[in-house]
């Protein structure tokens, strides 16, 4: 099975995930409380090379929108990795893959300038 | 790097349709790409229509799911819808969903995390629709029979215990009980370095009326043996992965039998709404949200430390000796964060308020809470921390309820001002400027809140 044909398999089983809590929410008002999540893209999140493969690897799992709220330097990200592979069943990924999925996360989403006040951001400055 | 022509799934159907059932539906996967199938896949798909899985195999042959025309606009050809409508939303994203206030801010639907901005924490007590959300794996469907959900005391018993909620209302004496229930990440986003997780900042805790019976009862009557240490708590939502135990945390069994935790099956007067653990759930409070497992189905008492997903490591845990912010960890060097920090935050006005020009005071609201402890005092500045006035701060209805307060602050002329509170625990600890004890996971953020105002 070729990677792309892989990316195509994960989307179609995440779209049928949709599909059958759609059908189950017709059929019962009880459902209704079951969350579904909105489908996210690639395309939503910055380019750059390998963004497909880091988008296809997290979004097995999670989000990728808890991915993009994320700023870290390289080893960070390599470190981030070994934890998602030993506490949350993350299946290992080939060095090429790995250093593809690095190379994205390590330009897209670096380590954040100190915000000064901790997170705080005053609500009035003209952006 | 792998050839990279993707293709649309549509394509692949369009080009040969039993081929691509055969590599869609047929599972075969390599080893390398099994998580994209095996695990998340239709294991996923499997939880979320209940447990069995005839799905996959009943789909006829070649043929693309219905779904697939309905993601296209009518009329038009797959290949030419356009790119879904869900962009990235710009700013905050709102919660959409039944029962649930849309101003809550959502951090991430897969898992489900929503939190409260902290001026809509302006009620006493925290309506439902208000509460925030904190998933760690699948959101389970509702279950329609809640008196037959079952849960099992077991470990070190005397008595294994299998309860249905229908015989746990039976058998014990209902309480109610105001309760903080907080995140333990919350507070995260203060963190400098940024800290990885949900990036919280106060709005992951609310205090709502929880109904139940006392854990210690029910442990009573397993009849705890000597020998056990801690426990670890277990719920029945699935892991992303579709596959094994999402999150399952405890205690040290001097925490577990405070005659304030309770199994809960009511929030705010109400049957406990799927979305936050229903139909039963624990409510452990003061620490860490995580140790108050929902959809409960397991409370196993254990003759040693708990190393359930998110006990160990760095995962609700903190530095013993501090750590320079940002470097690798010493896991040797952590434990377990207890004890919820001391936190003040103000619920009225909401930040980025306008007051009208020659406005001279505001009315301050606010509420203060501190893990296991009181709140001693609470303090308002209207210039950056140089003065500061004390609020009134009201006493809690019960232990582990927060603590509301009220003040007014004068104001010396128009323009820019930030409103900073800092709340100080029984013990005398009071907030820091700046979150401080930087750990990987961001544990323990509990810097002064500020909210700024413009007036004129």
């Amino acid at each position: 099975m070729t990677y792309s044909h892989a990316i195509a398999a994960a989307r179609l089983a995440r779209l049928l995930l949709f599909v059958t809590i759609g059908i189950a929410l017709s059929a019962s008002v009880a459902v209704a409380q079951t969350f579904t999540p909105r489908d996210e893209s690639p395309e939503e999140f910055p380019a750059g090379a390998g963004r497909d493969e880091t988008f296809y690897t997290c979004t097995a799992c999670h989000g990728f929108k808890l991915v993009a709220a994320q700023g870290m330097n390289r080893r960070q990200w390599d470190d981030s990795i070994n934890w998602m592979m030993e506490k949350h069943r993350m299946p290992p990924l080939e060095a090429k893959e790995r250093d593809a999925v690095l190379n994205y996360l390590e330009a897209a989403f670096p380590p954040r300038a100190p915000a000064g006040g901790g997170g705080f951001q005053n609500p009035f400055m003209k952006r | 790097m792998p050839e990279r022509i993707e293709r649309s799934i549509e394509e692949l159907y369009r080009d040969d349709p039993a081929k691509a059932d055969a590599e869609v539906f047929g599972r075969e996967t390599g080893p390398s790409r099994r998580g994209f199938l095996n695990g998340a896949g239709l294991a996923a798909m499997g939880a979320a229509v209940g447990g069995a899985i005839p799905f996959a195999a009943n789909m006829p042959g070649g043929m693309i799911p219905a779904a697939m025309a309905q993601s296209s606009p009518a009329g038009m050809p797959p290949s030419a819808s356009p790119a879904p409508a869900s962009a990235a939303p710009k700013g905050p994203q709102y919660l959409k969903f039944p029962g649930k206030s849309d101003k809550l801010v959502v951090l991430g639907e897969r898992p489900l995390v929503a939190e409260t901005p902290e001026n809509l924490l302006d009620d006493d007590t925290t309506p439902t629709d208000k509460l925030f959300v904190r998933n760690n794996g699948q959101t389970p469907e509702e279950n329609k029979e809640p008196d037959k959900w079952k849960f099992v005391v077991d470990g070190e018993v005397n008595n294994k215990l299998e309860l249905t909620l229908g015989e746990l209302k039976a058998k014990y004496k209902p309480v109610t009980r105001r309760l903080v229930l907080e995140c333990g990440g919350n507070g995260r986003s203060f963190f400098t370095p940024q800290a990885r997780g949900n990036q919280w900042t106060n709005g992951g805790a609310g205090c709502s009326e929880w109904t139940g019976v006392r854990l210690a009862d029910v442990l009573k009557a397993a009849g705890v043996k000597s020998s056990a240490v801690f426990s670890g708590h277990y719920g029945a939502d699935p892991h992303l992965s579709g596959t094994g135990v999402t999150l399952s945390r405890g205690v040290p069994i001097k925490k577990l039998m405070d005659e304030n935790n309770l199994i809960v099956w009511q929030l705010n007067g109400q049957p406990l709404p799927n979305i936050h653990g229903g139909p039963v759930r624990l409510m452990i409070p003061g620490w860490p949200g995580s140790v108050s497992a929902k959809w409960l189905n397991r409370i196993w008492i254990r003759d040693k430390i708990h190393d359930g997903p998110g006990m160990g490591a760095t995962s609700y845990r903190v530095a013993i000796k501090p750590m320079v912010p940002g470097d690798k960890p010493d896991e040797k060097n952590f434990r377990d964060l207890e004890s919820m920090p001391i936190r003040s935050i103000i619920t009225s006005p909401a930040n980025g308020t306008k007051l009208p020009a020659g406005t001279k005071e505001v009315k301050l609201r606010g509420a203060a809470w501190a893990g296991d402890l009181t709140v001693r005092q609470v303090d308002v500045s209207t210039d950056f921390g140089a003065t500061w006035t004390s609020a009134k701060v009201e006493k809690p209805k019960n232990k582990y309820d927060w603590q509301r307060w009220t003040a007014t602050v004068k104001l010396p002329s128009d323009g820019y001002f930030e409103i900073w509170t800092r709340g100080t625990d029984a013990k005398g600890t009071m907030q820091p400027h700046i979150a401080g004890n930087w750990n990987p996971q961001g544990y323990g953020g509990n810097p002064m809140h500020r909210v700024a105002v413009l007036v004129g």
